[in-house]
């Protein structure tokens, strides 16, 4: 075994990014991941589109064209020899082509099929169509997640759709695991839309104990007494473009946090004011304090200011962008966080990753094979996982049935 | 915490951790492993985070360590107290996984290498800010610095705004969840092999692995409908598709998309006669879409205008149209959904009995359940108990 999840099969039918996220993060680790697709599959969904280049390395591909009958006892198979079977369609899909959970789980009783609906079984909403951006505007995100007086900002990328494809991938392998002492595999409903809900559990608990509503604080902590607590401007933007503005992130979560950045400041008079005194009466003087602190940050680049704070234990971070992240950033650099496919693209050539972020010691995950086209790997998967014959294969191409 | 019927029942796990890692505790211990979670004498200092119910007990009025902390046993840890010290890293030692946070309550009293000669199965997961080495692996992150150097606080924010974070503790959260891919992951790879190991989580590259289209512009905009470069402005809710958009109707704020099928969008225009010249066969060359996104976009922004928001959201939905009704914390609590599907879980927080979260996912076989919430090392003799340790 060279990484954790070797040896573990798995049937992916999933689309789009919450799901490729999951079975990206199980092929990193080592999962036979056979990624089912069609050639008919365009945009984003083209196997050359950005998009489709980010979430889907690491997979082997498969086609197989559903539409067809005579496609699915082929795909019947591959579900009976799989260890999970994934798919994040709208409910019932898999049903309606006979390879539902009830239809193979008494074949292959070790199965989990994890379902990765917008809105999970059943319930009133339960057709809704969903992306990220609506499970955020549903789920409270949206609007918790910005200045107050606006509802209109919320997350600025598809975090629930990283976060599905996260908590897929502990469903599963806490399926497995339970699988090792039972025997037997489970069906997995997930809703995309309980998960995003999930994560604003404490504002929820406290709209149902204490009937308050939170609404949203800008950069502030919703609950606690904590300030400063904000991104300051800096100096060093090349244009007056949004995109080029550079910006610190500073934190004091504590009295002596506040004192120390007060030295990095050189102790200004307007910090020895009263009202800077508690963490309380900072909180309730922050527009002030904020200005204060932004005047002082406007005159350095934000990686001094960074470097000079937490030089004296105050939490301050540069904002920053991709570039810098790509660029940069010494930390993911020393990490391997970006690195190159360890084959290359026919038409593409080597390809710039963004690595799986965990470091396993006793099995490293250093493989990132580049992306598949469509069908290219139709004759190995149906070998290995089937035993078909190249020939046998190869005809079934011919029928359309692997396209 | 009660018996449960979760898929992880059996798995032992110590939970050291902080708020960088605490969420992934929350989900193993919520499918059902036996999460113990050592504390001071006064108590976890994450009991002080709020919200808090007033009028609970010292200890136990924290919502936001009763949401996080879920499902542990609380075991109280002198530290000062040698016999206490010892006792810990016996637990340890009779433990699957180990999960520790760099700087969290315990982490410098467990002897590492001990525990992993005299368990060779153990799993270790260190989630810290940085990782474990590097110039930048002592900074101080809590979640809005962290999510400054992951780069969610750069990409989320308007033009107006400063970079904003998520609301609450959701950086931390990404970084919590790849904390319990990681365990469940090296105990997979136990099982298979009888050898742990130890896993880093290091919450910036977690942070930076989940931010959608950040790292897509810096490799590809040149291939991107939309780019002026490598890095995509804050620009509120506008998606770097440019085709979804949080736009104000009568009543409240929806997001708006003509995705997945920009065609039906345009028919629903032509019903309602709004859709000016989107039909002129010109915006159907190649090389036009870019035009005919942003004029369809202006349009919908108008009819959008004009509709009461509630009706709206139910008329794209029954029309396939995966449009979004933002709903502030009031209207997600009322969701008949979550309702519908029995969603919600009895909390007891202290005295109290509210309700809550349920589970993020539901198992055919192994049903989620939530135990009650105690105070400070309620669980300390039961656990001692187990390894063969009396309470005193």
């Amino acid at each position: 075994m060279t990484r954790p999840l070797d040896g573990l099969k798995i049937l992916d039918f999933t689309h789009v990014l919450a799901g490729p996220f999951a079975t990206r993060l199980l092929g990193d680790m080592g999962a036979d991941v056979v990624k089912v697709n069609s050639s008919t599959r365009s945009g984003p969904m083209a196997t050359t589109h950005p998009h489709y280049l980010m979430w889907n390395r690491n997979k082997r591909a498969l086609a197989i064209d559903m539409s067809k009958e005579e496609s699915r006892p082929f795909c019947r198979q591959l579900c009976e020899r799989a260890d999970v079977v994934i798919d994040n369609f709208s409910v019932g899909v898999l049903e309606r082509w006979g390879v539902g959970y009830d239809t193979v789980s008494p074949s292959n009783p070790g199965v989990i099929y994890v379902q990765m609906s917008g809105m999970g079984e059943g319930g009133p909403w339960s057709d809704f169509v969903t992306y990220a951006p609506t499970i955020h505007a549903l789920s409270g995100l949206t609007h918790l997640t910005g200045v107050p007086g606006r509802s209109d900002i919320g997350i600025g990328f598809s975090y629930n759709d990283h976060q599905a494809g996260l908590h897929s991938a502990v469903a599963i392998l806490s399926a497995l695991d339970c699988r090792r002492r039972t025997g037997r595999g489970q069906r997995v409903d997930m809703s995309q839309f309980e998960v995003g809900v999930n994560f604003v559990g404490p504002a929820l608990l406290d709209y149902f104990a204490n009937d308050h509503a939170a609404g949203p604080v800008g950069n502030r902590m919703p609950y606690d007494p904590v300030a400063p607590h904000n991104c300051y401007p800096c100096a060093g933007a090349v244009s007056e473009n949004v995109e080029d503005e550079r910006w610190v992130a500073i934190v004091c979560m504590n009295d002596e946090q506040w004192q120390a950045l007060r030295g990095v400041m050189g102790n200004p008079e307007w910090s020895r004011h009263a009202k800077y005194r508690t963490a309380e009466s900072r909180v309730e003087n922050v527009a002030e304090l904020d200005a204060a602190i932004a005047d002082w940050t406007r005159q350095m680049e934000a990686t001094k200011v960074m470097t000079i704070c937490q030089s004296a234990g105050v939490p301050a971070g540069v904002v920053q962008t991709g570039a810098d992240m790509a660029e940069r950033d010494p930390q993911l650099a020393l990490q391997k966080f970006i690195r190159s496919t360890t084959d290359e693209h026919p038409e593409l050539g080597a390809m710039t990753v963004d690595a799986l972020p965990l470091k396993f010691h006793g099995t490293p995950c250093d493989e990132y094979k580049r992306v598949r086209a469509v069908g290219e790997d139709n004759a190995a998967v149906l070998q290995e996982w089937l035993g078909m014959t190249a020939e046998q294969v190869q005809k079934g191409e011919e029928e359309g049935i692997f396209t | 915490m009660t018996e449960t019927s979760g898929a992880l029942v059996g798995v032992r796990i110590v939970d050291l951790t902080d708020e960088r890692g605490i969420y992934g505790a929350k989900l193993l211990a919520d499918l059902g492993a036996d999460v113990v979670r050592p504390e001071p004498p006064g108590g976890d200092p994450l009991r002080l985070r709020g919200p808090h119910r007033e009028g609970t007990p010292d200890g136990c009025s924290s919502l936001w360590h009763a949401f996080f902390a879920s499902n542990r046993r609380f075991f109280c840890v002198d530290l000062t107290d040698d016999e206490r010290c010892k006792q810990l890293q016996n637990i340890v030692e009779h433990a699957d996984i180990l999960l520790v946070c760099d700087g969290a309550f315990g982490f410098e009293e467990i002897d590492l290498e001990r525990a992993r000669e005299k368990s060779p199965k153990l799993v270790v997961v260190n989630t810290s800010s940085f990782g474990t080495e590097g110039p930048w692996k002592d900074y101080l992150a809590p979640d809005l610095v962290a999510g400054a150097f992951g780069g969610s606080v750069g990409t989320t924010g308007d033009k107006d705004t400063p970079p904003l974070k998520t609301f609450g503790e959701l950086n931390f959260m990404l970084s919590g969840a790849y904390t319990a891919v990681a365990a469940l992951s090296a105990l997979y790879s136990a099982r298979e092999t009888g050898a742990g190991q130890v896993v880093d989580v290091p919450v910036n590259a977690c942070i930076a692995s989940c931010l959608e289209h950040v790292l897509m512009f810096v490799w590809y905009n040149e291939r991107m409908m939309f780019a002026t470069g490598p890095v995509v402005p804050r620009q509120g809710s506008l998606h770097w598709a440019r085709t979804y958009v949080v736009m104000q109707a009568k009543g409240g704020s929806i997001m708006v998309t003509p995705t997945p099928d920009m065609m039906a969008q345009l028919m629903w225009l032509v019903e309602e006669d709004l859709h000016e010249d989107l039909l002129d066969d010109s915006y159907m060359e190649p090389g036009n879409h870019r035009a005919f996104v942003t004029k369809l976009m202006a349009i919908l922004r108008k009819f959008v205008g004009m509709k009461d928001v509630e009706e709206l959201f139910f008329e794209a939905q029954e029309r396939h149209s995966p449009y979004g009704w933002v709903l502030p914390i009031d209207k997600v609590a009322a969701n008949p959904q979550l309702e519908a599907r029995d969603w919600w879980v009895p909390y007891r927080v202290g005295d109290v009995s509210t309700k809550g979260p349920g589970a993020p996912y539901r198992f055919s076989e192994t049903p989620w359940s939530l135990g009650p919430y105690d105070g400070p090392g309620a669980d300390s003799a039961v656990a001692l108990a187990e390894i063969g340790w009396g309470e005193n």
